[in-house]
């Protein structure tokens, strides 16, 4: 997967989690905040956003602890190789 | 010599912050003398409280010791049904949650015992009796060192739980201030930190792997950090070590049976080995059979429930936690029971499982944990449909169901359709 596709299916995994809680979904940019005001994402959605995109990209930048991220731009960084 | 809250009329020094808003000891005391009186006057002997906000939860412990009273703390997950029966039960006359709710009850002899609960949000919640008593002797012997003494502690456990209850606690006791969010998402409780200068932060090491997501370190002034409720990995202990190098870093063993068991100061995962000879604070700690074994000074009165930790005819408690003897340390590997841990909390299989059963269509469920960086695991199913059901159908049923009935941290995060599931010799599932 390119950077524009991971981006993309992180955003569109977090418009879902947000949608399925019933909250509005905000303009996301890779500046955006994972866990910040902005987005109403909580540690379980977090948990559950990395074990989607594991399932999806095929490959978890985890598997060997956890490495710390704030925004979604950095976020999608991880995944790219 | 009997120790109670401690809380003065009229004394103005803060003890529980909301959101922005302030309670004093005095605000916490004149409630509880009100409330205190009112049930005396009707003759109850039992209340429960059921509300996530500490200051009233503060307010019935300190009336309720007070006035003889035994007090149940409720989560306000369990349901309205289940706070019904539980009431019946167990003769109670009052319900707190912001009102009160009065109840016609037989009164039973109550001694100021506290009463506090599994989730039980698919079943009938567990009910650990504690007294006041051990838990306050607790909460005084957790705190050894002066800069602990009036500590602005952030409240980031679930207020109605062992350890919130025992934070709470801690703070009323040494004169601290609880600091609890508005609203409980990682930016709520750097937001409060923040706000409330909070120098000391008890969280589950999934707690502390979202906090450093959005904290600043150098917005804080952290005296101590404390580590619990899920075994502390390595990795996330040298995270928070590299960002509060200046702050004292705690990670404890607690059990709702036993309370805390030992802490452990020295920034490394599991415990010193030497502690199975001598563990501090007359603990006494063994290995039998690949499990950890405890015996402490102040065990709980006794369930009134099943326990979930049986306690052997030698006096010793077995926990359900695997360890291994690691040169001169002993690391806690997980839990070799069916309890799946996510971030803290503890997640049974089966009532999920019999939950996905009941949807139209299947006819067999596997709910297990799956291994996940944030939170150590997740809830996961493999789901078997009947032939020709609709898959898609099934899963969005299964989605409402299980958040309509379950807590957030219960519901499947990846739900699976195999054909079918492998069941063992001994008829167990997976």
């Amino acid at each position: 997967m390119t950077e524009d596709q991971i981006y993309a299916a992180i955003v569109e995994i977090i418009s879902q989690t947000l949608d399925d809680k019933g909250l509005d979904v905000p303009e996301i940019t890779p500046e955006t905040e994972v866990l910040g005001d902005e987005l109403g994402i909580d540690s379980l959605d977090l948990a559950t956003l990395v074990s989607e995109l594991e399932k999806k990209i095929g490959f978890d930048p985890f598997a060997k602890g956890f490495i710390e991220f704030k925004t979604v731009g950095e976020l999608t960084k991880l995944y790219v190789r | 010599m009997r120790i109670g809250l401690d809380l003065k009329p009229g004394d103005d020094t803060a003890l529980v912050a909301r959101g922005e808003a302030l309670f004093t000891r005095g605000d916490i005391r004149a409630r509880a003398d009100d409330l205190s009186a009112a049930i005396t006057e009707r003759g109850v002997s039992r209340v429960l409280v059921r509300s996530d906000d500490s200051a009233l939860i503060l307010e019935a412990i300190d009336a309720c010791d007070r006035a003889g009273a035994d007090l149940f703390i409720a989560h306000t997950t369990i349901a309205q049904d289940r706070i019904d029966a539980i009431c019946a039960e167990h003769g109670i006359g009052l319900v707190l949650n912001g009102e009160r709710d009065w109840r016609s009850a037989t009164p039973s002899p109550s001694e100021s015992r506290i009463y506090m609960m599994t989730s039980g949000t698919t079943g009938m919640p567990k009910v650990a009796a504690h007294s006041l008593q051990s838990l306050l002797a607790k909460a005084k012997a957790g705190v050894k060192r002066r800069p602990d003494q009036g500590g602005r502690w952030v409240l980031t456990y679930q207020p109605t739980g062992f350890a919130g209850i025992q934070v709470s606690l801690t703070a009323a006791l040494w004169g601290g201030l609880l600091i609890t969010p508005a609203e409980r998402t990682m930016s709520g409780f750097y937001h409060v930190s923040r706000h409330w200068n909070g120098t000391h932060i008890s969280g589950t090491p999934t707690f502390w792997r979202s906090f450093l997501m959005v904290a600043d370190p150098a917005q804080l002034s952290l005296q101590q950090i404390t580590l619990g409720g899920e075994a502390a990995d390595q990795p996330t202990l040298d995270r928070i070590r590299k960002a509060f190098p200046d702050t004292r870093v705690t990670h404890t063993y607690a059990s709702t049976e036993a309370g805390v068991v030992y802490a452990v100061h020295d920034g490394l995962e599991g415990f010193p080995a030497a502690w199975l000879e001598a563990a501090p604070s007359g603990v006494a700690l063994r290995i039998k059979d690949g499990f950890l074994q405890i015996k402490t000074p102040n065990m709980m009165s006794g369930y009134l429930s099943a326990a979930s930790q049986p306690l052997l005819d030698d006096g010793w408690l077995a926990t359900a936690d695997l360890v291994e003897l690691a040169g001169d340390r002993v690391k806690v590997l997980g839990r070799d029971d069916n309890t799946i841990n996510v971030g803290g909390s503890k997640v049974y299989p089966l009532p999920v499982e019999a939950l996905i059963l009941k949807q139209d269509g299947v006819i067999e469920a596997r709910v297990y944990g799956q291994p996940n960086p944030v939170t150590g695991a997740l809830v996961a199913a493999d789901v078997v449909l009947e032939d020709g059901a609709d898959e898609k159908a099934a899963r969005k049923a299964i989605l409402i169901a299980c958040r309509e009935a379950l807590p957030a941290y219960s519901v499947p995060r990846s739900l699976n359709f195999v054909d079918k599931i492998a069941v063992s010799a001994a008829n167990k599932k997976g």
